[in-house]
């Protein structure tokens, strides 16, 4: 069904967003069609983004590991992840559309960043909304948001993270749709946010593949990434979904597996629906969305892009879990190991290969390193003076 | 004549004043209810609404909203409705909550579009609750045509962008579209920043009637929706 993957997807929002999603659908398959829309996309991808991003062979890490570890460099990428790639591809889709004002969420703040980013480039009006205790701890991220000039509207509703900016995005859309367009950061949402998303990052997967079998000569025994609501991962393992690659999503076990104490979506929740798609969801039993932890802000989310629970169901892709001391353990050793400061999100598939290290043993991996961690050092200063 | 349905969020400001709230709907003979059954993220909603339902929350669960609901079925006479978000709806199976729910009169959920309704709208048939479908000023004229056909309950029209608690206004997509929906088999209801006996007024010039939700909060919340009844409806 159209706008589904297997069971999972759809279109869960207030009648008054149809509209707007389908005006969305068309456009995208305009764009996708249109010659210089793609060209304008493709050099800024190349000459202002800094694509191709590096595949990089980690000889420390690897003789550390006992395994060939190679690194996809989405830190590298201007403005510090992967998430450039959708809002550059969004916001030209903006202005594909005529639309004046830009909205999205953050947690982590780097899909806020990288909007307004892609905002300041385009010339686009651009709100981000942001829970509190997300500004709090990623307050380096904030104040490059507001330099980039974009209105932070911090949220001090609900859970405060994540969840709750989504939340007030979409308020603000279902308000302003005419002239608004939502820039989504992950594979989540209603059809075809996932859709769109998932384009747009899929360039990840197509790059890694390429430049694998240059440097290698063969395709990779694993394909690893963390996933909050999922776009690295889905980035990277869709140059991968055809081949005879093992796909690993690695998610946020946060401090234990009790409910309201982990972000690990598919391994503990069950099909519910949440902004917009039916997908897993982390729920009590009256299907009241549950409190979630994670000391990455980026995977803090009760729910996950209706792709990955699609995925989960065939068993094309494995979902592992990786707890916080794990992902900490994961950030300093890729930091001492290769000089590389990863963001914690992306410390999480780190500190998964660290915990398997017997099963990857022998093996080529491909690590997707979604970004970088230098809005993470406040966090780190913190646990280590609580002498964590 | 011009129906008036009034929304509260069930159980708010607790489950006394809740169920004196319901005894006032019916003694000025309110025509419908609509009680919320609150949800985590209700995205949907303004402040008010969602104040109210995330304070119910913190000590009530489904247990209790069934509970409420079914001293309200006995003690108001008209039209109920339950009004909620798919996944409280969905997360225990819809044939669940149909069976255990079968004493109202319709479901109205707030993120299920007509394009998603299908799924809905057939269990709750069997089991004789009508299942409210939603059209709005920018509804595509084909697709409001399918909705008229379909439409087993009432249409509610959402009068405004937004959520929740806006401010009341018919532009000219809203009322083309109400004009399209006036000789069809069921009742169109306007909701959505319905507050004054004038908004009341200038919806009913194209519908059948109105919802009241985010004023009426207000109003019990600050003990004062005896006055409102009586001069909303009078």
């Amino acid at each position: 069904m159209k706008g589904y993957y297997g069971v999972y997807g759809g279109q869960f929002v207030a009648e008054t967003l149809i509209h707007a999603l389908d005006e969305l659908e068309e456009a995208f398959a305009k764009f996708k069609r249109d010659k210089s829309a793609k060209g304008e996309l493709d050099d800024l991808l190349k000459n202002y983004a800094g694509r191709p991003t590096p595949l990089y062979y980690a000889k420390n890490l690897s003789r550390y590991l006992g395994c060939d570890v190679y690194l996809k460099r989405e830190d590298l990428l201007h403005s510090g992840a992967h998430k450039l790639n959708n809002t550059l591809g969004q916001a030209i889709l903006t202005k594909f559309m005529e639309k004046r004002r830009i909205i999205a969420e953050t947690g982590a703040g780097q899909h806020g960043v990288a909007t307004a980013t892609a905002a300041a480039l385009l010339g686009i009006e651009c709100i981000v909304y942001m829970g509190k205790i997300d500004a709090e701890r990623q307050r380096p991220n904030l104040l490059r948001m507001k330099l980039l000039g974009a209105d932070v509207r911090i949220v001090e509703k609900g859970s405060m993270t994540l969840k709750s900016a989504i939340n007030e995005a979409l308020r603000d859309w279902v308000k302003n749709v005419q002239a608004t367009h939502y820039i989504l950061g992950s594979v989540v949402g209603p059809h075809p946010f996932p859709e769109i998303v998932a384009y747009f990052q899929s360039i990840i997967g197509r790059e890694a593949k390429r430049q694998i079998l240059k440097q290698a000569g063969k395709l990779p025994d694993c394909v690893i990434a963390c996933v909050g609501g999922g776009s690295n991962a889905i980035g990277i393992f869709k140059g991968f979904l055809k081949d005879n690659v093992e796909l690993i999503g690695v998610e946020a076990g946060g401090e234990s597996l009790e409910l309201g104490k982990h972000s690990a979506t598919l391994a503990m929740g069950r099909p519910g629906i949440l902004h917009g798609s039916l997908s897993y969801l982390l729920q009590d039993d009256c299907g009241q969305v549950a409190k979630v932890h994670s000391i990455s802000a980026g995977l803090d989310y009760p729910g996950i892009g209706p792709e990955h629970s699609y995925l989960k169901d065939t068993g094309r892709v494995k979902y592992g879990v990786c707890f916080d001391s794990e992902a900490l353990d994961g950030f300093k050793i890729l930091s001492k190991l290769e000089g590389i400061i990863p963001a914690l999100e992306s410390a999480h598939a780190v500190g998964y290969v660290l915990k398997k290290r017997d099963y990857f043993k022998g093996k080529m991996i491909v690590i997707n390193v979604s970004g970088r961690g230098d809005k993470d050092l406040g966090i780190i200063e913190s646990m280590e003076e609580n002498g964590v | 004549m011009c129906k008036i349905g009034i929304y509260l969020v069930c159980d708010y400001p607790d489950r006394d004043r809740f169920l004196k709230a319901v005894k006032l709907c019916e003694r000025f003979g309110v025509d419908f209810l609509e009680i919320g059954i609150p949800f985590s993220d209700p995205t949907a909603d303004g402040d008010v609404i969602e104040m109210a339902s995330l304070q119910v929350l913190t000590r009530e669960d489904m247990n209790d909203f069934h509970e409420a609901l079914e001293t309200v079925r006995e003690i108001y006479s008209k039209r109920l409705y339950v009004m909620t978000y798919a996944n409280v709806v969905y997360a225990n199976g819809i044939e669940d909550f149909a069976k255990k729910f079968s004493f109202v009169d319709g479901v109205i959920l707030a993120d299920v579009p007509f394009k998603e309704s299908k799924r809905f709208k057939g269990v709750f048939g069997r089991y004789d609750i009508g299942f409210v479908n939603f059209v709005t000023p920018e509804t595509d004229l084909n697709a409001l045509k399918k909705i008229k056909t379909f439409a087993n309950d009432f249409i509610y029209f959402v009068s405004i962008r937004g959520t929740t608690g806006g401010e009341f206004n018919l532009d000219s997509g809203a009322i083309n579209r109400l004009e399209r929906l006036k000789e069809g088999k069921q009742d169109v209801i306007v909701g959505f920043g319905i507050r004054t006996k004038n908004d009341i007024e200038k919806a009913c010039k194209y519908a059948d009637g109105v919802v009241i939700g985010t004023e009426a909060i207000k109003s019990l919340t600050l003990s004062r929706l005896e006055d409102f009844l009586r001069n909303v409806i009078s």
